[in-house]
């Protein structure tokens, strides 16, 4: 009874037998997960020649950046020839004021039903609840015709609006989770100070509000960069993001399909998520959990 | 503490968002509702169609592809089902054994982080069966080695499964890690001293108490199936033929390459149909977990 393994269960000091197999089973896991990126990276550093020759897991006999230059200048999505760079911006594009935008709209709007007076709060925050779970669908093609009649549609800003639009109910109710936990007394000190709504929201709110924006930031980069749908539907000639160029440049091929080529576009789409992934995992755990859980 | 020093501001802070949803959300909801009752073609046309007002819907469920789309939504959710179960797994695994949790965590949820997109692109090529991996085990003697999923209509479906599979086992590997790390180590503890097999600790103690958030991840894995399109769009753009249609590419196609607004609204509305059916199981096991959470603080 007075062993440590009954009162300290959750750690071994030694290297069990069961701990091994555990951790071979876990790697071997790991390794399964890997096998995607380890093909598409040695593949895109190869030459065509050594690729027809088969074997998939090995490594190239001769490294080189070929494909990535093609894919990056040369590349073919469509009918336009000037490789992925230009998707890349335009990426670029719509991201930026997709994220001012929305987490401008729905910090702000958090902060009024979080913290404010307003009697409707209750039933708003319950429809927003339900819009955060619609499916995109049965709000497209009004918001073609919204974005038509607004003279947007077919620009990268149409775009950014419909990600502003389609993230403000999940973000909303981020937002407004993080700030009811405020102490009241905070406020009502404010107050007395003659804050008014927008001076507290200033000085006060959003001083404290890094860990949860540096969560959303996360949540947003990610969504909006691998979006395809939005960027398909919304964008016109010349305005698609990086993703719908990599999709017609992997799909839409004449002649022989050069798959190093293919490689290299799908890992340049990739990494800007990957590197904010691999550099603020623990903010990503949180923001996906947040947007799959609270919304 | 809600503050009344000033009741007009707030509520101009929250005009934009209120409009937003009456308009984007609300208000677009209701106008693809009225479109599925009418005959709209390429363009919308108002008037409700009361002759036969269920004309489009009674076209959806005549059309094969439709069916073809039910039943993948089912094979799609029952399929990617095995994601909750290799989450747990996994989960239950680095739970126990702790070393290297951050390795493996990073390791088992970068497939979350990149675009379903490229997703598409690195399963097409390990799928290729020229190259990929097909090609690779029969260099390696098994002469009858056959994973030329993507172009048979019969296994196309699996394709989808394994990489929608890939991609978010992750996703539950982390919400069950959140939940198995809120469970009473004391349970451990008394479990070994009663000389109880583990396994069965597993099975007997640790799932049913983790019921909820099996729950949860069961109603978030059903929201994404039937959103889901991009993954069908980059493995097989629907086919072979219409072999791997869902309700989230019906609708699009619908909309987009057949012309048919009618058609789509009806298809967006019982796609919405079935997220309610969903949804509301969510917002039920929410409020009961508050109130139960409001009794605990109480007693």
């Amino acid at each position: 009874m007075t062993d440590t393994n009954v009162m300290y269960p959750r750690k071994p000091k030694r290297i069990t037998g069961r701990s091994i197999a555990v951790l071979v089973f876990l790697s071997m896991a790991a390794m399964f997960f890997c096998v995607p990126l380890y093909v598409l990276i040695v593949t895109s550093f190869k030459e065509m020649d050594q690729i027809r020759e088969g074997a998939m897991f090995s490594l190239p006999t001769k490294w080189t950046l070929e494909a990535w230059h093609f894919a990056w200048f040369e590349a073919c999505s469509g009918l336009n020839c000037s490789g992925l760079r230009a998707g890349f911006w335009n990426s670029v594009v719509i991201l930026v004021p997709s994220l001012t935008a929305s987490i401008a709209l729905s910090m702000v709007t958090g902060y009024a039903l979080a913290l404010w007076d307003v009697k409707w709060a209750g039933p708003f925050l319950f429809v927003l609840f339900l819009c955060a779970f619609v499916p995109f669908q049965i709000i497209m093609y009004p918001l073609i015709r919204l974005t038509v009649t607004m003279g947007i549609y077919g620009s990268t800003t149409a775009i950014a609006f419909v990600h502003t639009v389609l993230a403000m109910p999940i973000l909303t109710l981020i937002f407004r989770n993080f700030y009811k936990d405020i102490p009241p007394e905070l406020i009502k000190a404010a107050i007395m100070d003659s804050g008014s709504f927008w001076r507290i929201f200033v000085e006060i709110i959003l001083p404290m509000s890094g860990n949860i924006l540096i969560v959303v930031l996360i949540l947003q980069i990610t969504s909006i960069w691998n979006d395809y749908l939005i960027g398909v539907t919304f964008g016109g000639l010349g305005t698609k993001p990086m993703t719908v160029h990599l999709a017609n440049m992997v799909t839409v091929s004449t002649g022989t399909v050069s798959y190093n080529v293919n490689m290299a576009a799908a890992l340049l789409t990739a990494i800007p998520p990957l590197v904010i992934y691999f550099v603020l995992g623990k903010f990503f755990v949180q923001g996906i959990a947040a947007g799959a859980i609270k919304g | 503490m809600p503050l009344r020093w000033s009741r007009i501001t707030p509520q101009i802070a929250l005009a934009p968002a209120v409009g937003v949803t009456l308009v984007a959300f609300l208000g677009a909801i209701g106008w693809t509702i009225l479109m599925s009752f009418t005959r709209s073609r390429r363009l919308p046309e108002y008037e409700i169609d009361w002759d036969n007002p269920f004309r489009q819907f009674n076209r959806l469920f005549n059309d094969a592809g439709w069916q073809i789309s039910l039943q993948n939504l089912i094979v799609l959710a029952l399929g990617s089902a095995l994601a909750i179960v290799v989450g747990f797994i996994l989960a239950a695994m680095i739970e126990r054994e702790r070393r290297g949790e951050d390795v493996f965590r990073t390791v088992f949820l970068y497939p979350l982080a990149v675009s379903l997109i490229v997703t598409g692109v690195a399963w097409r090529w390990i799928l290729n069966p020229q190259f990929g991996i097909e090609s690779l085990l029969r260099g390696l003697g098994w002469e009858s080695a056959s994973f030329n999923w993507l172009s048979d209509p019969a296994t196309a479906m699996y394709a989808i499964i394994i990489a929608s599979i890939w991609q978010s086992a992750g996703f539950y590997m982390a919400l069950m890690l959140a939940g198995l790390k809120g469970i009473n180590t004391e349970i451990w503890s008394a479990a070994r001293i009663d000389g109880v097999r583990l396994w069965r600790v597993y099975i007997e103690i640790i799932i049913p108490m983790m019921k909820f958030t099996f729950l949860t991840c069961a109603i978030l894995l059903s929201l994404g199936v039937i959103k889901a399109f991009d993954i069908v769009l980059a493995m097989t753009n629907g086919g072979p033929g219409q072999s791997t249609w869902v309700p989230a590419y019906y609708t699009i196609n619908a909309m987009s390459a057949k012309g048919n607004l009618g058609l789509a609204s009806a298809a967006a509305v019982l796609m919405l149909l079935i997220t309610l059916a969903v949804f509301l199981p969510l917002v039920a096991l929410t409020s009961w977990q508050q109130r139960q959470a409001r009794k605990g603080h109480a007693t």
